[in-house]
């Protein structure tokens, strides 16, 4: 098998290359790493209660409802260069949206929707999300969506999400991220 | 700023990047010694060249990651960046993947056996000499098909595994119109992108030598015979520097008996064939539905009705994938090319969205009343392998065998073709996206924030329908299958699917980014941003009748069947090496420690980590030992459904509440599973699927061996060379694998 030294090769140009470069670098051969579990969590979290407007195709949608942001700050101790970082989850199933009234009365949901985003430990990071969302009589299929920009402020010393707020807005990508071609 | 990233910027001053290729090129002779079994690793260990942990000494001049003096810090400073002749994005359109033949059995030559074939034939002096099997399968009873006879191969589907050829028979099984214009007639050469140069013979291997990737398809209630010759040179040091020409496929995840599953240690040689049987079955067949009167639990017949099967109809799966599984070589083997995927059709999941029986779901595929064909229709049903890849300065296909935290490549394919366009109609169409990486993890969502239907995960279709506006992360050898509706869009407009996720190094994701942040231009990570083109070209010319349904397939019901017992498995970096086999032991800086014993062990396809009794159930909890890398877990055999995620169900996101057969663990994190051992026996495998991290040495093995004759208790382990196989008793038995 592989792990086999062929003896003919052991004076080959490249074999001799190795020798010599690896014998001028044996001080610097690392230490054995011995079996490592290293790793320690810091949960958070924190529930913000929201409201505000998308645009869509003309019609304006309220949307309003409670986000719970989860947050897990993980605690890297078996390396030095790994950035610390912090695992996020948006829970978008509480919000609903509406437009019009009486019997027009539309409602919209999100199907449940969380996202979930790994981003650096910072004191301060804003993150934007886009949410599908369709009216509650259709299903997911009609979806479309909006944007969340979500400002959120962490303990950087213990990895603690501490406060944040959310926005809404019409989802800019909408357009933005659509390009045009010429069909043959 | 110095590059802190895999792979330097192409902005990178010229100095620096010269430094870099100069260092690659050194390196490249360590590597290609050492792939090429001219060196070890124990020897590189005792030059000073290696760390006991398996890690390549960063020197300058040798290691593109050592200190550089052109950079204003100690940190890693990259790899140079693959050139691309001038080549731009979303310049040439995405091939489907090639549909390999399907043929009666009788066509075989020699007929497949139950136990495998030993007819001698002469051996190449290269290895070794005399005689040796035609077969690479090992002999005898314990390695026979399993319900051979009640199962018996209808189809063959055969194929080779060859280096990079001019492919002159492209079968994408859709009209030029769905293939985005492609004229399968028009030869093929093995090209990244048209205008990038030929690959070199020894540099890619894959299925038949030839890209596109190949697909099978199967549908349940016929069995298939896969017969793979191995015609990869017979000199090992004829590998373009990487990979080796001992094989073994894997049919990720079929449930099939272990003599089929592409098992670490059952590789074979050049020269040789291997028989894998594929029954095509429904977990649960002997004990679920046996009578086979349940419509659901079905396959389709030609005539567009249902072949009614035993087995339980909640197991159906659809979209598998097959690549090599050769023991510590997988990650080259499979960079190489060495990946295709499979599509499983059945009553409930049929390829032909207007057959209404009350059981087919209708999903996007194609109209059977249109192409003739009662299943399998992929004119609006698209197979994508995502992978990304990193060429040399000629343009050649390099990998980095040493990179043990995981490898990236710079450059992102779609069907191993360079960030290409796809034309679309106004209508839904399915993806069934495979990431086809060695390290990376790819995040994908649409450049405009539109919703997907998240239908299907590692191949189960989901329990219910997830909206999302972008898809979880998606690790290696996950599949996701969603379904978008271009509807939404204009003849003339085009909208690109964008990966949101950022890597600095191979160990796990750094950063998921914004839509805008990923189109911005900005990232260091040169996979991220857009990578596919959906060019929506014209109305369809039928109207969509496809559907997605509020209710997909439910999970099975597992509340009357006891848990037998439970399992932990943690996987570490730091494992220790207690066997010392020198082919079914790796030396590596990775293991998993089993039920807490208090030893990660490198991996020994020798040791038997653990043994369930033949049906029964268990719950194991896959845990990660270290906050500064992912791992994606891999068990073969049975689907398993997830139970908690770091402690709690409510953990569980509603795209993984269906059956699945990988697991990220994220940073730090635990997933607690449940699955059945049933139907077949033999030895299988858990591994994590970052295959730079299973190949030095996160596997380990588990066998079912209770379930009568022919098998052993344990089993032995089978020890493949081209003159025959020979089996010898376990290096080790932890000391919970049996209780």
């Amino acid at each position: 098998m592989n792990t086999q030294v062929n003896r003919r090769l052991l004076f080959s140009r490249t074999f001799v290359t190795l020798l010599i470069v690896g014998v001028g670098m044996l001080v610097l051969a690392g230490p054995s790493v011995q079996a490592q579990t290293a790793a320690a969590v810091v949960d958070s979290s924190i529930t913000i209660v929201t409201n505000g407007t998308v645009v869509d195709t003309g019609t304006t949608v309220n949307v309003n409802g409670s986000v719970t942001i989860k947050c897990r700050r993980v605690i890297d101790t078996t390396t030095t260069t790994a950035a610390p970082l912090v695992m996020l989850d948006f829970d978008f199933s509480q919000l609903t949206g509406t437009t019009g009234s009486g019997k027009n009365l539309k409602t919209f949901v999100t199907g449940g929707n969380h996202a979930t985003e790994l981003r650096p430990l910072q004191a301060s990071d804003t993150i934007v999300v886009t949410i599908p969302y369709f009216d509650s009589t259709k299903d997911a299929l009609s979806a479309s969506s909006f944007l969340a920009t979500a400002n959120l402020n962490f303990d950087i010393s213990t990895g603690k999400l501490t406060s944040g707020s959310l926005t809404y807005g019409t989802n800019v990508f909408a357009s933005s991220g659509v390009g045009t071609f010429t069909v043959n | 700023m110095p590059d802190r990233n895999f792979f330097l910027s192409p902005n990178a001053s010229k100095a620096r990047l010269r430094e870099a290729e100069n260092a690659r090129k050194n390196r490249w002779d360590i590597i290609k010694s050492h792939s090429q079994g001219q060196v070890s690793r124990r020897d590189l260990i005792k030059m000073g060249l290696f760390t006991s942990a398996g890690m390549l000494i960063p020197i300058s001049g040798l290691s593109p990651f050592a200190r550089s003096a052109f950079a204003d810090s100690n940190i890693p400073t990259g790899l140079p960046p693959s050139p691309l002749f001038g080549v731009q994005p979303f310049s040439t359109p995405m091939p489907r993947f090639d549909v390999l033949p399907r043929n009666p059995v009788s066509v075989l030559n020699p007929a497949p056996t139950a136990q495998a074939n030993t007819t001698q034939q002469p051996v190449d002096p290269a290895l070794g000499g005399g005689t040796g099997p035609i077969e690479g399968r090992p002999p005898g009873p314990i390695w026979a098909h399993q319900q051979f006879t009640q199962l018996p191969p209808v189809i063959a589907i055969q194929a080779t595994m060859e280096g990079a050829k001019i492919n002159t028979v492209y079968n994408p099984a859709v009209p030029s119109l769905q293939n985005s214009g492609i004229n399968p007639a028009t030869p093929i050469p093995f090209r990244f992108h048209p205008a990038l140069p030929d690959q070199n013979v020894l540099k890619d291997w894959t299925y038949n030598g030839t890209i596109p990737p190949k697909l099978m398809l199967a549908r349940y209630g016929e069995p298939i015979l896969f017969r793979l010759r191995n015609k990869l040179p017979v000199n090992q040091n004829q590998n373009g520097g990487f990979g080796i020409h001992t094989i073994s496929t894997h049919e990720h995840n079929g449930h099939h008996g272990a003599e089929n599953d592409g098992f670490t240690g059952a590789f074979f040689f050049p020269n040789q064939f291997y028989d894998y049987h594929y029954p095509i079955v429904l977990a649960g067949r002997n004990s679920i539905n046996t009578t086979a009167t349940d419509n659901r639990a079905s396959g389709p017949t030609d005539a567009g009705g249902l072949n009614k099967i035993p087995g339980d109809w909640h197991e159906t799966m659809s979209t598998h994938w097959f690549h090599d599984h050769m023991f510590s070589f997988t990650a080259q083997n499979v960079y190489k090319g060495m990946a295709g995927m499979f599509n499983i059709y059945s009553g409930l999941d049929r390829g032909a969205e207007d057959i209404v029986d009350g059981v087919n779901l209708r999903l996007p595929s194609g109209r059977a009343s249109v192409s003739g064909k009662s299943w399998g229709n992929l004119d609006y049903d698209v197979n994508l392998m995502l992978a990304d890849k990193a060429w040399d300065a000629a343009g050649q296909l390099a990998m980095d065998i040493f990179e043990f935290d995981g490898f990236l490549g710079d450059q992102m394919t779609v069907n191993l073709t360079y960030k290409p366009f796809m034309e679309v109609e106004r209508r839904k169409y399915r993806f069934r996206i495979l990431n086809g990486s060695v390290s990376r993890f790819f995040k994908v969502a649409l450049s405009d924030g539109s919703p997907m239907i998240q239908i299907g995960n590692d191949g189960n279709l989901l329990p219910q329908p997830v909206v999302l506006t972008k898809l979880d992360e998606q690790g290696i050898a996950e599949r996701y299958d969603i379904v978008i509706d271009f509807s939404r869009y204009s003849v003339g407009q085009k909208v690109w699917m964008v990966n949101l996720a950022e890597h600095q190094d191979g160990k796990r994701v750094d950063k998921d980014l914004s839509i805008a942040e990923a189109l911005s231009g900005n990232s260091p990570d040169p996979c991220v941003g857009k990578f596919l083109e959906f060019r929506i070209a014209r109305n369809p010319a039928q109207p969509d009748i496809s559907q997605v349904p509020a209710t997909l397939i439910p999970n099975p019901d597992l509340s009357n069947i006891p848990v037998a017992r439970e399992r932990i498995f943690e996987f570490n970096r730091g494992a220790n090496q207690t066997t010392n086999d020198p082919v079914s032991s790796f030396f590596g800086p990775w293991g998993i420690e089993t039920d807490n014993q208090g030893g990660t062990l490198a991996a020994d396809f020798g040791r038997i980590s653990a043994a369930p009794r033949f049906g029964t159930r268990e719950v194991w909890t896959l845990r990660n030992g270290g906050g500064g890398w992912d791992h994606p877990i891999h068990i073969h055999f049975e689907e398993c459904q997830t139970l908690a995620r770091d402690g709690s169900a409510s953990n569980v996101p509603a795209w993984e509440r269906g059956r699945k057969d990988v697991w990220r663990l994220r940073p730090g994190g635990e997933v607690k599973i449940t699955l059945q051992f049933r139907d077949f026996g033999g030895m299988f495998m858990e591994h994590c699927h970052n295959t730079m991290h299973e190949d030095n040495a996160m596997l380990l093995r588990w066998e079912i061996d209770d379930g009568g004759p022919p098998f052993l208790r344990p089993l032995p382990t089978p020890i493949p060379k081209p003159q025959g196989v020979t089996f010898v008793a376990p290096t080790e038995i932890l000391p919970t694998a049996f209780d």
